[in-house]
């Protein structure tokens, strides 16, 4: 983990000219901007589900496929991984998130495989 | 399971100086056993057993729930699992007014927030002086993310795969042979070959099996050596794997197929909504078959016995 106040990087991380610099607007682009903004909440509500910080840590593509899903469900539209990380793009310099401590946590401890009891059932009846 | 919690086996638990003859002796390391937490008793495996302070300490494993939860406990703690036992397990948990399923009924009223933040407490109130910082943070971070075991992701392995792993682990476990390193074709290989057969069957968008394939990859690399492995393929590792390769270019499908054991453990952590999970389960299953289909091809039907690569014979290869 670099070193520093992960919370505060979080914030750090923030886009300071996003999200509301949008291209200069003519009259039609207007509809289009609006649906950049939609969009955008969207975006919001799925990160409160899907940290951005664990899209550095393990679970990484799972919480990927997490937002694909959560934004195919919104718009009824495909949405593909760079989709989505474009997307995160304008409010998350990702490269500067620090990777979530639960998931530096898991998977430190060695611990020899074993089969749950279930697989056996056969032979112990 | 929010009762008092032993800590770990350098404390200087006086509670309990005696062995209680009445119990019927001892429990041996991967034993199965029956063990006390808090008013329940769980199913649990005794992961190691060792004399201290003039009694027998055992390390469990509570068997379905995460590993954050194995601890040291002292002999009263636990029982054989005797179908006796077991009767008295299910007794409690009906007086305890649990339904049926066991699984469920644990997972629900067991393991609320609350009741690990009681423990975290009380580990703090006895102050033993032991380091256990770390393992109180991994609890409260598992805690956090792990709030809801019902909606963890479940895959049916089919039977011939089930099958598979028994005989994985009767070849290594039992009669102490390995599996030939490296495979081919590896977890790569099966990851990538997967995806082509999705992709021409398909057609295009693919990208949501690219993601959960990587996501794959990323959980078998990292957890190979961790979890994946049994004790006699560790020598095996650290001669196979050099630390710039990836397992997954190492292993094969014997090994992959363990990470689906695993897998809901793993996931556990990450708060995936129910739609999606329900998705990605499907997709998960997709795989698994694209294995058992494939099962002839892509596992091995024999195991080295030689053990050849670790140069020291133990008169088992005759």
């Amino acid at each position: 983990m670099e070193g520093g106040e992960g919370r505060d990087e979080e914030q750090d991380g923030m886009s300071v000219h996003s999200p509301c610099n949008a291209p200069p607007s003519s009259a039609s682009s207007l509809r289009k901007e609006q649906s950049q903004v939609e969009l955008e909440l969207r975006l919001l509500e799925a990160l409160e589900i899907y940290p951005p910080a664990k899209l550095r840590g393990i679970h990484r593509h799972f919480v990927l496929y997490g937002l694909m899903e959560f934004l195919r469900r919104s718009f009824g539209r495909h949405f593909s991984p760079s989709d989505v990380l474009q997307l995160l793009d304008r409010f998350y310099d990702l490269e500067m998130l620090k990777p979530d401590d639960d998931d530096a946590e898991i998977l430190n401890q060695e611990e020899d495989f074993s089969l749950p009891q279930s697989y056996f059932i056969k032979e112990e009846s | 399971m929010g009762s008092s919690k032993d800590d770990s086996a350098t404390d200087g638990d006086n509670s309990s100086g005696d062995l209680p003859d009445s119990n019927s002796g001892l429990f041996s390391e991967g034993e199965k056993v029956l063990a006390y937490h808090g008013p329940r008793i769980y199913e649990a495996k005794v992961q190691k057993a060792e004399f201290r302070k003039k009694e027998w300490r055992y390390f469990v494993h509570y068997l379905g729930w995460n590993k954050n939860w194995d601890e040291w406990v002292g002999m009263d703690r636990l029982m054989k699992h005797s179908e006796e036992n077991v009767l008295k397990q299910q007794a409690l948990d009906k007086k305890q007014g649990v339904d049926k399923n066991p699984k469920s009924g644990r997972s629900i009223q067991a393991k609320p927030k609350s009741s690990t933040e009681v423990k975290v407490d009380k580990d703090d109130t006895k102050s033993n002086g032991v380091t256990k910082g770390k393992k109180r943070k991994s609890e409260s971070g598992v805690e956090k993310d792990n709030v809801s075991l019902e909606k963890i992701v479940k895959i049916q392995i089919p039977s011939t795969l089930k099958k598979q792993l028994v005989d994985d682990w009767e070849f290594i476990a039992q009669q102490d042979k390995l599996v030939k390193l490296p495979r081919s074709p590896n977890v790569d290989d099966l990851l990538t070959k997967y995806l082509e057969y999705r992709s021409k069957k398909d057609g295009m968008m693919t990208d949501s099996v690219g993601e959960i394939l990587n996501g794959l990859r990323c959980y078998f690399d990292k957890a190979l050596p961790v979890i994946l492995l049994y004790k006699q393929e560790r020598q095996q590792y650290h001669e196979a794997v050099a630390d710039n390769v990836s397992p997954s270019s190492i292993y094969g499908a014997e090994h992959l197929l363990r990470l689906f054991v695993k897998l809901p453990e793993l996931l556990a952590y990450v708060n995936i909504e129910e739609e999606t999970l329900i998705r990605l389960q499907q997709k998960l299953l997709d795989f698994v078959k694209f294995l058992q289909k494939n099962q002839g091809t892509f596992f091995l039907s024999a195991y080295d016995s030689s053990r050849g690569s670790e140069g020291s014979s133990k008169g088992k290869d005759n």
